[in-house]
């Protein structure tokens, strides 16, 4: 839909199609948003369910709520943390040079990662409780044990970090709102992608001189995931209607996806596989048919196989097609990868909390 | 995308000298008694030795016996990688299993389970409910013990005395504080994070009072992409920065 021309018909033509849009954009965005929290959610509780603490006699373990709780809040955290990073890379990926056709879109994503922001912040923060609480079984949390937790345990410091930081991007999100693209995209990307960082250290290394590049490996996993994940949400919910934008938008999308493709595969299969050879008492191979972690491991592996046709599909078949600014079904493609990915993050919560013997 | 590719690069980098540490999951290595030991007499501790260092507090260890008392006895010890609890005189043979909850060093709770099997009934019965800390309770009727010795020798040593007890735990008190970062850090964020509840009034506040411009926006981009066809240039600088308008 091109705007170049000054008779009245294509304005006229390209507010139909907008206002046929919008509610069909709504849908779109809670089908879309909406598969991906299903899927992670279910995923999670499936995990719980999965690495569920076997009773053991004379031991108290944490009730039902914070069993299923921990899971469901910590894979929201996800989620919401996706959305502001994928909210805050879609400026760059829609560029600069034609504001008056990207500035509608841009600034819905500018409103809509600020209230993601907030929500990543709120289930740091909740998700702290919850972990206190799975420490101090058969007691409801306290100000107290929790601040004893923090104080105490590096995951609770990893996610009050990360909390924080999703209060500077709420901050710079707001900053966004009010004054628009001159506020850089890549210091919003940047802080965003600093309140990743911390989210590695709430789950599990080994105890090894490889300690240090497992790190680096998993920062690169956690980023590369968000990355992929958030920047085709932001797409498939804000672009999917707007062909002309859609265009310009997913083929470079598109490679930034191959890069993060390869890169999640292969710091999740060096992370995975070093964690579970480098931990005392692990036999490899037999192990990951045999332990849970491996289970989740391969679980992760079968989604990410799953991932690769459906992101082929968009990119080879699709991509020519909305390039040239047809219709596709790329929004239905896309949801589709999206849900899985969501069951990706479901699975990746529960291993971060599996036993990894 | 070059610039985002760069960032990205930067980040990484970034991370090669900033990674954080996160700890490895404590993995049971070793017992006294082993995992289905079988033994004629009972054991008077039960310790359990993992790969790495348990870290003190929320640490369980139960003793359970085929009647389904417990007889463990007092809170379990931490001592690097063993936790160590006593065990009351075992009563009827059969299997003993024993259930530990510790805090990993990842500050993960890592449960499970053992048993061993007694073949020869102990004349014990079982540890009426377990006294929470007797270690505790121990040090403290020695502390008293001692505070009253001292108090019959003399009332100055005892007050002395008390006053180096209470700046002992001030310190103790200020190293754990500074090892924490204290609550100042804690305040700090709150205080961010009221300066952000502060500014997202504000913009709140603002749009609210430009409906006008606000239901132009709602109505997606047709006054927009007209006038900007129209106006060319200088709509275009606006719409940059729409909230800027007026």
């Amino acid at each position: 839909m091109s705007v170049s021309t000054s008779s009245p018909a294509p304005p006229d033509r390209g507010g139909e199609h907008l206002a046929e849009a919008a509610p069909a954009a709504g849908d779109r965005a809670l089908w879309v948003g909406g598969g991906l929290v299903a899927g992670a959610v279910a995923a999670a509780l499936a995990g719980a369910v999965l690495i569920a603490e076997e009773p053991v006699p004379g031991i108290a373990v944490p009730g039902p709520i914070v069993e299923f709780g921990l899971p469901v809040v910590r894979v929201l955290l996800d989620v919401a943390a996706v959305a502001v990073i994928g909210l805050s890379l879609l400026p760059k990926l829609l560029g600069f040079d034609d504001p008056a056709r990207t500035e509608p879109v841009a600034r819905r994503a500018r409103a809509a990662a600020v209230t993601a922001a907030w929500a990543w912040a709120g289930c740091a923060f909740v998700t702290v409780v919850f972990q206190a609480a799975e420490l101090n079984p058969g007691t409801v949390p306290t100000p107290a044990s929790v601040a004893a937790y923090v104080s105490d345990v590096g995951a609770g410091q990893g996610l009050v970090i990360s909390g924080a930081t999703a209060l500077a991007c709420a901050a710079v999100g707001l900053l966004a709102v009010r004054f628009g693209e001159s506020v850089p995209a890549e210091l919003r990307i940047g802080v965003a992608l600093f309140g990743l960082l911390p989210i590695p250290v709430t789950g599990h290394a080994v105890d090894s001189v490889w300690h240090d590049p497992i790190m680096i490996s998993m920062e690169l996993h956690v980023m590369g995931s968000a990355a992929w994940t958030g920047g085709l949400l932001a797409i498939a919910v804000l672009l999917a209607a707007r062909r002309d934008l859609l265009a310009a938008v997913l083929p470079r999308f598109s490679r930034l996806a191959t890069l993060c493709l390869v890169l999640v595969s292969v710091s999740g299969l060096v992370t995975g596989l070093s964690t579970m050879a480098l931990t005392p008492g692990v036999e490899l191979p037999g192990a990951i048919l045999t332990s849970d972690y491996g289970l989740l491991l391969l679980a992760k592996i079968a989604l990410v196989a799953l991932l690769v046709p459906l992101a082929a599909h968009i990119r080879f078949r699709l991509l020519p097609h909305v390039a040239a600014r047809r219709a596709t079904a790329f929004a239905a493609w896309a949801g589709t990868e999206i849900a899985v990915m969501g069951l990706a993050y479901g699975v990746a919560v529960t291993l971060t909390r599996a036993s990894i013997g | 995308m070059r610039r985002l590719l760069t960032v990205l690069a930067l980040v990484s980098a970034a991370l090669a000298f900033a990674a954080p540490a996160a700890l490895a999951h404590n993995v049971l290595t070793g017992s006294d008694p082993k995992d289905g030991a079988t033994l004629a007499e009972a054991p008077e501790r039960v310790t359990l030795t993992f790969d790495q260092p348990v870290r003190r507090g929320f640490t369980q260890l139960t003793v359970t016996g085929p009647d389904g008392a417990r007889y463990e006895q007092g809170a379990p010890e931490v001592d690097g990688p063993d936790v160590t609890a006593r065990v009351a005189p075992l009563g009827p043979a059969g299997e003993y299993v024993i259930g530990y909850r510790i805090l990993s060093s990842d500050g993960h709770p890592v449960t499970g389970k053992l048993t061993f099997t007694l073949t020869k009934a102990g004349g014990g019965g079982p540890s009426v409910a377990p006294t929470p800390a007797p270690a505790a309770s121990d040090g403290a009727s020695d502390a008293a013990a001692d505070a009253a010795s001292d108090d019959a020798a003399s009332d100055g040593a005892a007050s002395d005395r008390a006053a180096d007890a209470e700046r002992r735990e001030l310190s103790a008190q200020a190293a754990e504080a500074s090892q924490n970062g204290g609550a100042g850090m804690a305040v700090l964020w709150i205080a961010v994070a009221l300066v952000l509840l502060a500014g997202a009034t504000v913009v709140a506040m603002r749009r609210n009072a430009a409906p006008a411009q606000g239901s132009a926006t709602a109505q997606g981009s047709t006054t927009t992409q007209g006038s900007t066809t129209v106006d060319d240039s200088a709509t275009v600088q606006d719409t940059a920065t729409p909230a800027g308008k007026e």
